[in-house]
């Protein structure tokens, strides 16, 4: 583990917490500035995506209580960044390969599409109470 | 955290200035920048994206439902000044065709 920079996070699942994600995501660069500007965009544009579909289709949507928490772990490896959710919204019903970018003029949808376009591996999966996203991307640089 | 500024131009072109993140967080500030333009009679709609440190999907989705509402206007929103990562957001969804952002807030109309 000697070459793994980590980060672990909770945040509400609300939107405000997005600019928290994003403050924690430049911190990160920060400490791990070897990481290129393409792997930086294309990494933050999932783990945004990613959050927002939480908070929007897990949580909001959900019939318990209101708030509710996502767990985050960051991993910055010589090779690999790699960033993992857990939270215990509603199970998100959908095969990520059905995922496809919607038409110009969709208002909405794009955001699995999106980190799919992006990144290297975008993984889902329900175990017990909680959803696991996963995201990786392979360094280029 | 991220202020959304608007102005017209000398030809009576709205610019709509987003400085810092666009995303879910303030979505609703940029349909609600477009639509005062659109409503106060302004059809055509430059969106500077000059100061925009980061454009998520939801973002996406508040400029083209404000480039609808500019051309049922009449008008047409168009994009300028983009960033690395506002360019490779318009790449990845394909939208750089529909939305293709100009070098300048001048050169837009």
């Amino acid at each position: 583990m000697g070459d793994v920079h980590s980060v672990h996070l909770v945040l509400e699942a609300v939107p405000e917490q997005v600019d928290t994600l994003q403050d924690e995501i430049a911190q990160l660069w920060e400490s791990v500035p070897s990481v290129s500007t393409t792997d930086r965009v294309r990494f933050e544009m999932a783990l945004v995506e990613i959050f927002a579909n939480i908070v929007e289709h897990s949580v909001r949507h959900h019939p318990g209580p209101p708030l509710r928490q996502v767990a985050i772990q960051l991993d910055v490896s010589p090779g690999l960044v790699e960033a993992r959710f857990a939270d215990d919204g509603r199970p998100v019903g959908l095969d990520l390969s059905d995922v496809t970018m919607p038409p110009p003029d969709a208002e909405d949808g794009r955001g699995l599409a999106l980190t799919i376009a992006a990144v290297d591996a975008l993984a889902y999966e329900r175990e017990g109470d909680i959803n696991r996203w996963t995201v990786t991307c392979r360094r280029n640089g | 955290m991220t202020d959304i500024h608007v102005a017209h131009t000398e030809r009576g072109i709205g610019v709509v200035t987003p400085v810092g993140r666009l995303t879910m967080v303030v979505t609703r500030q940029l349909t609600e920048a477009i639509t005062g333009l659109v409503d106060g009679g302004t059809s055509k709609v430059v969106v500077d994206l000059g100061e925009t440190t980061f454009l998520d999907s939801s973002g996406l989705g508040a400029l083209i439902a404000g480039l609808k509402r500019c051309r049922q206007a009449g008008g047409d929103l168009r994009l300028a000044r983009p960033t690395e990562q506002v360019t490779t957001v318009l790449s990845l969804t394909n939208l750089d065709r529909v939305l293709r952002p100009r070098a300048s807030v001048a050169e837009a109309f």
